[in-house]
């Protein structure tokens, strides 16, 4: 990325070429809504964002596919695992894409899960990443510095950036599995994990509550990349502390001697989405995940502010 | 406030708050004292919990395993840990075994009985004519994986063969208990050292269960609501329709009757089983599964044996008797013997109680 930001260069009208003092009375507050498209035209701009979302949009597709052709071919359920790997390998074994055969609307909750442990977050780090260390260290954040945007709302707008990010993609793989399930299996087929037939319009109601926990999820990894963005300027350690994060989380999780840090862990959630395809929904898990990323995202964006306003412009 | 103090507040506050929260969220849900009760007789408690009926509510209920099974085809049975059950106060009720990636559904009303596993996709249904009513009924609940229901079942099991006491009181699922101890009377070779049931104040419903096998001070076998909420329930939740694709199998009653019981009692053991002996030193002896949960070919049934084999050699200790010979498994709670004859006899019992168990079935079939 070589190009200045929108916002250094032809942003607000009024910034300050460098070499103003910052602490110039602010003339004209930019318009928070002008900041924020010219935020998200740059994020939607960069090859790898759209790199990202086509591969997004692509799996769910690939895995039906998949699915599709390994449940015709074998005529059966898939095997339940191994022989003799124990209880808790068969369950591990197959995977929820199993029921999606009879079920369209398995496919899009199962490849949102299942792209939530690492390819969601991922996208999510990288645009954190970008949004503020990655700017820093391309010169550009400076134009935000001296603009006369105050520190909160130069965060608000890098938050709100990520944000659309997250809602875009989690959007897009839930869109993508759902229009792949309706293509193979065909409108008939709404069974929920309990047996019962469900309307398209509780389906989709479903489905638009699985987006907006994943966004909220997503939103928490994003909060706590912002923080390590705005303590570095290089844009892979915020993609890599993150995902590193995120691994090691899984490893502790799976250490049931560990069980007291469980509730601690970030992915520890994720396995309440299942709980949207069974009938009547159970919304204790999705209620206490939620709670989850709203305490990781008050952490993250605290840290991040209090980084960001002690920033030297 | 200068902008470093004002930072070093925002970091800290928000610090404080989410890491408070994340620990609120972890702590164990009904962590209260125990409430104080009316001091209740054993046996009244006993007659009224068996007396009770069960009024309409839906409960979430958790299943803690160490019972230490070795790793067989077949031991999925208790592989769970969350139940939803939802009772309408009459005959209806609805069971819920939520697993990982799947959920075995089980509806029940006053006409059938349906059991429906998401992962084969299959639907199981259960019809009785008036004859064959009570005890069919009977069987549709025993099938369930209710803590309410399995307790009451275990209290009426193990009444005769045990030392009944009430051991001062708990909460449960937010709710005041007593806690009645079942324990073997002398006379019973098992290896289990209690059995505790809290059993709601008010309703006299069994809230839990646990299992204590002798030397461990935590159960190895926990069964109990985390969330019990009475009030009427919605009446679509009885019901059950088959969804389009799957297999659906439909069975009478009077067939039915003897393979459920059997498979009630052998957990997941085999399909035509018998028991030796009563109350805590039953016996239950069974065929081996050789193809695992019973479905998949015939050559895929084959090679599960053999690896069935494999693990048996490994993890269990060769054992021989008038019955031929075997092979013997011990568990957290008791054991196991898997004869080459492709039998398997199981019980919270000693090797030597097995071993006679089978002896006898010998005896019997000749």
């Amino acid at each position: 990325m070589t190009t200045p930001h929108p916002a250094a260069t032809r942003g607000p009208a009024t910034a300050p070429g460098p070499g103003v003092p910052a602490e110039l009375p602010a003339r004209r507050r930019a318009p928070l809504g002008r900041l924020l498209r010219a935020e998200v035209r740059w994020i939607f701009r960069r090859p790898r964002t759209l790199a990202v979302l086509a591969l997004l949009a692509a799996l769910p597709v690939i895995t039906g596919v998949a699915v599709d052709l390994t449940l015709d071919g074998g005529g059966a359920p898939v095997d339940t695992g191994p022989p003799g790997a124990g209880p808790g390998a068969s369950d591990g074994g197959p995977p929820i894409f199993v029921t999606m055969a009879a079920s369209a609307f398995v496919l899009p909750l199962g490849s949102l899960m299942t792209l939530l442990m690492l390819l969601l977050p991922l996208t999510v780090a990288m645009a954190s990443g970008d949004a503020l260390a990655g700017e820093q260290s391309h010169g550009t954040l400076r134009g935000w510095l001296l603009a006369p945007v105050s520190r909160g709302r130069l965060l608000l707008v890098k938050a709100a950036g990520v944000l659309v990010v997250a809602l875009v993609a989690s959007g897009l793989v839930v869109t993508s599995g759902m229009v792949t399930g309706l293509v193979l299996t065909g409108t008939d087929g709404l069974v929920s994990m309990s047996g019962t037939e469900l309307s398209m319009a509780d389906v989709l109601g479903r489905l638009g509550l699985a987006v907006a926990w994943a966004t909220l999820y997503l939103m928490a990894v994003g909060a706590v990349a912002l923080a390590i963005s705005a303590f570095t300027e290089h844009p892979m350690v915020v993609v890599v502390s993150v995902l590193g994060g995120l691994i090691v989380s899984v490893v502790l999780m799976q250490i049931s001697a560990l069980d007291w840090l469980h509730p601690f862990l970030l992915p520890s959630s994720l396995t309440s989405l299942v709980d949207l395809i069974r009938d009547p929904v159970s919304f204790d898990g999705l209620a206490e995940g939620a709670f989850r990323a709203g305490c990781y995202l008050v952490i993250g964006m605290s840290l991040a502010y209090a980084r960001i306003t002690t920033k030297a412009g | 406030m200068g902008p470093r103090t004002k930072a070093l507040v925002a970091a800290g506050s928000g610090i404080t708050v989410g890491l408070a929260g994340l620990a609120l969220s972890s702590l164990p849900a009904g962590a209260d004292d125990d409430p104080e009760l009316p001091a209740v007789g054993a046996e009244e408690l006993v007659a009224s919990t068996l007396a009770a009926r069960a009024p309409a509510f839906a409960g979430v209920a958790e299943l803690q395993n160490e019972l230490g099974l070795p790793a067989v085809p077949g031991g999925e049975a208790l592989d769970f840990e969350t139940v939803r059950v939802f009772h309408d106060g009459e005959e209806s009720a609805r069971v819920q075994v939520e697993r990982q990636a799947s959920e075995l559904t089980f509806v029940k009303n006053a006409d059938e009985a349906w059991a429906y596993d998401s992962q084969e996709r299959t639907a199981t249904a259960l019809t009785w004519d008036e004859d064959d009513k009570a005890a069919a009924r009977g069987h549709a609940e025993a099938e369930m994986a209710d803590p309410s229901q399995a307790a009451a079942e275990m209290i009426e099991q193990l009444r005769p063969t045990s030392d009944i006491s009430v051991d001062g009181t708990a909460s449960v699922a937010g709710r005041a208990a007593y806690e009645l101890v079942l324990t073997p009377k002398p006379s019973e070779k098992t290896l289990l050292r209690e059995i505790t049931v809290a059993i709601d104040e008010e309703t006299r419903v069994p809230l839990r269960f646990d299992v204590f096998a002798n030397g461990t001070s935590d159960p190895v076998l926990s069964l109990g609501f985390v969330e019990l909420e009475l009030g009427a329930q919605d009446a679509d939740l009885f019901e059950f329709t088959p969804p389009d694709g799957a297999t659906v199998e439909t069975t009478e009653a009077d067939d039915a009757v003897r393979a459920l019981e059997d498979a009630e009692d052998a957990g997941d053991v085999g399909q035509r089983a018998t028991t030796v002996g009563t109350g805590w030193d039953t016996v239950v002896i069974g065929e081996a599964p050789a193809g695992g949960s019973g479905e998949g070919s015939g050559a895929d049934a084959g090679a599960r044996g053999q690896d069935l084999d494999g693990i048996l050699q490994q993890i269990g200790t060769p054992v021989t008797g008038e019955f031929g010979s075997g092979t013997y498994v011990r568990t957290a709670v008791g054991g196991a013997v898997v004869t080459e004859d492709g039998r398997i006899a199981a019980g919270a019992v000693p090797r030597q109680v097995l071993v006679d168990a089978l002896d006898a079935d010998d005896a019997d079939r000749q």
